[in-house]
């Protein structure tokens, strides 16, 4: 008896009882179809825009003008000034979110920003009388963009007098480090990917570890070990059928999901969901064999996966990953999947990434296999 | 009597100066909770050995030191010769083990579950009729385990014990609540596999199985092994023999017990029963179990 042989006879009793497991039979297909369904609803584009509405609607122009006028290009900086008749008009606009036209190319945008100048606003600072400029904004606007308003009418001021501000500011020259995606952002659809391909491995995932524990609390384990099968064999071949049907079904979601067009790196990128299915089927061995049943299994998968999926929602919102984050075994993973899906980065570029994804994905299923050789010998 | 039924179930091969299976010593203990404290037995070719013991006697786990899944803490257990440490995957290839869970592939159809089992083995044409045929499931081997009866997958389980044509057999319970029918089939295979020269190791709860089909027994008791011996030895040797006697005299029934086993017993016997009109005679003697209580103050359940 090969070890080949043992390891290839589980392997196929092990796809027969997946083929025959209703549940999973039916979550597997169903789970992909959701996912590629919400992937296809997201918006196929960011629109990363400021619509700022201007009353008087004549200033407006003025504000372009002199921003055009200083070097500036305010619609290549993502920043479209929008004239309002009256300041009644732009709350209006702001308030009901309505979609208005914002230039020449006929697009209609959601105003998010207001700014309603007194009538008398180049006189008064002209003669250096105080005046106010309301700033009115969209509750989803950030903070930080109130603030950039507020300076933006101060400039407005210092143009309309052709004053110099009290200081001389001077030049900031702004370096950008990686990829400057400044006016054209990546769409959520394509920062959902790799969240959505983690949550595809995860439902495979699930469903080793189902089988697993089921193997285990039946004592079928028992019985193929007093036969001259190791446990290293079965390890294997769970191990072997784990990654290759979780690394399968995220393949099809992200062909579903054209994630290897618009200048992916298709080679990284599956390095990366490889090395995802391995780290995954890891974790099923650990939840599996720890388990003991379907529940116990389902809440072990679910706390250990919670966790896992962290480094994908950070994608969601840049800046989120702290080092924390950054510690987690699927950060490596999801960056290099990233990375090679979206930027069309090559191994050179992701070694790093891929090589920290690597050392976890072989240490998570190194700590299942030890868990459930351990359990072989207890149960 | 006794010396024709002891005569009957002597090992169809005598032991020869290997046993098949030959404990010396054993100890195992799960942390500091000793399971099996140095026993020893051994089981020669063709015959059945009745490895009697309550849940937790140390039964369990001798079994899977055999069966090469546990190591043992001390002491060495060869299998056919071969040591089972040492030699694992040799010696498993020679055992078939029926186990006392019916730890069956449901999702798998029974001859499925055979064929599973003879890849493991290695055993590239393995005959799934035939011992489909011989537990009586031809006509339900395509069928899923999960569709089988308790009696059903419980002969499935001793066709996949036979799946590798084994020279050791080691049976935990194989016959636990079955229906008749099924329990009959599993014993005439064992009595089969014996008298084909298969050593078999025979753990149950039935005391009456033991007393049908054991050459010998040996009492598990808290990890150690109390007695061994052919059963009707054992009972002769520590059970109670007695005949109990009814009858009527001046209108009233009287009975008394005669324990044969004290000095003038047969005399006593005969006044008894000339003593007024014989109504019955009931003769009583030791049961395996009652023979394992006097020895352990334990029953076996």
């Amino acid at each position: 008896m090969t070890r080949l042989g043992a390891v290839s006879a589980i392997v196929r009793k092990d796809l027969t009882e997946f083929v025959r497991d209703r549940l999973w039979m039916v979550l597997t297909p169903l789970a992909l179809v959701l996912f590629a369904v919400v992937f296809w609803l997201l918006p196929a584009e960011e629109d990363a825009t400021v619509v700022v509405g201007v009353t008087p609607g004549a200033l407006a122009t003025a504000l372009d003008l002199a921003a055009r006028a200083g070097g500036g290009d305010p619609q290549a900086e993502g920043l479209r000034l929008v004239p309002f008749e009256s300041e009644a008009a732009l709350i209006d606009a702001i308030d009901q979110r309505r979609r208005v036209e914002t230039g020449d190319d006929g697009r209609e945008q959601v105003v998010q920003v207001g700014l309603a100048f007194p009538s008398d606003f180049l006189g008064a600072v002209l003669l250096g009388r105080e005046t106010t400029v309301r700033v009115y904004v969209d509750a989803s606007v950030p903070p930080e963009l109130r603030g950039a308003m507020a300076g933006a009418v101060r400039e407005a001021a210092y143009a309309a007098t052709g004053s110099p501000p009290p200081v001389t500011p001077p030049d900031a020259d702004a370096a950008v480090l990686g990829v400057d995606r400044a006016a054209q952002p990546v769409p959520l659809r394509e920062r959902m990917r790799p969240l959505l391909a983690f949550f595809v491995l995860l439902t495979e995932s699930l469903a080793l570890a189902s089988l697993l524990a089921s193997e285990v609390a039946s004592k079928t384990l028992s019985a193929v070990l007093a036969t001259p099968t190791r446990v290293s064999d079965v390890i294997a071949a769970k191990g072997f059928v784990g990654t290759t049907l979780a690394f399968g079904q995220a393949v099809v979601l992200l062909l579903v999901t054209q994630a290897f067009a618009f200048g992916a790196n298709p080679l990284p990128l599956l390095a990366a969901v490889a090395l995802g299915a391995l780290l995954m089927a890891g974790v099923a061995l650990l939840t599996g064999a720890a388990g003991g049943d379907f529940m116990t299994t389902l809440f072990l998968g679910v706390a250990l996966m919670i966790p896992l999926t962290v480094p994908a929602f950070a994608l969601l919102f840049p800046g989120s990953d702290s080092l924390w984050v950054r510690l987690l075994p699927s950060y490596g993973i999801v960056q290099a999947m990233v990375g090679a899906g979206t930027h069309g980065h090559g191994f050179g570029v992701l070694a790093g990434h891929l090589a920290t994804g690597a050392a976890w994905a072989a240490t998570v299923f190194a700590a299942g296999g030890f868990v459930l050789a351990r359990k072989a010998r207890t149960a | 009597m006794t010396d024709e039924v002891r005569t009957e179930r002597q090992p169809h091969e005598p032991a020869g100066p290997a046993p098949a299976i030959d404990v010396r010593g054993l100890r195992y203990a799960y942390g500091d909770r000793v399971a099996v404290d140095g026993i020893e037995f051994t089981v020669a070719p063709g015959e059945v050995l009745g490895f009697l013991g309550p849940n937790g006697a140390g039964k369990s786990t001798t079994i899977k030191v055999i069966t090469g899944q546990l190591i043992p803490s001390g002491g060495e257990v060869r299998v056919l010769g071969m040591d089972v440490v040492k030699r694992r995957s040799e010696v498993q290839a020679r055992i078939g083990v029926c186990f006392e869970e019916k730890n069956l592939y449901t999702a798998l159809s029974g001859e499925e579950n055979l064929r599973f089992f003879a890849r493991l083995f290695g055993i590239r044409n393995p005959d799934v009729a035939g011992l489909l045929r011989r537990v009586g499931l031809q006509e339900r081997g395509r069928d899923r385990v999960a569709n089988y009866s308790k009696g059903m997958r419980q002969r499935l389980m001793m066709a996949r014990a036979l799946i590798n044509d084994p020279q050791v057999l080691v049976l935990d319970e194989p016959s636990d609540g079955l229906d008749p029918t099924s329990a009959r089939t599993i014993r005439d295979l064992i009595r089969e596999r014996a008298e084909a020269g298969t050593a078999v190791l025979l753990t149950t709860h039935d005391m009456w199985e033991a007393d049908e089909l054991a050459h010998r027994v040996a009492f598990l008791h808290q990890g150690r092994v109390y007695a061994e011996g052919p059963p009707e030895e054992l009972k002769l040797r520590h059970g109670r023999r007695a005949v109990r006697i009814r009858t009527r005299r001046d209108g009233q029934i009287h009975e008394e017990t005669v324990p044969l086993d004290e000095e003038g017993a047969s005399q006593r016997l005969a006044r008894s029963m000339d003593d007024g009109e014989l109504l019955t005679v009931h003769t009583e003697e030791a049961t395996l179990e009652s023979v394992f209580v006097q020895m352990t103050g334990t029953g076996l359940q």
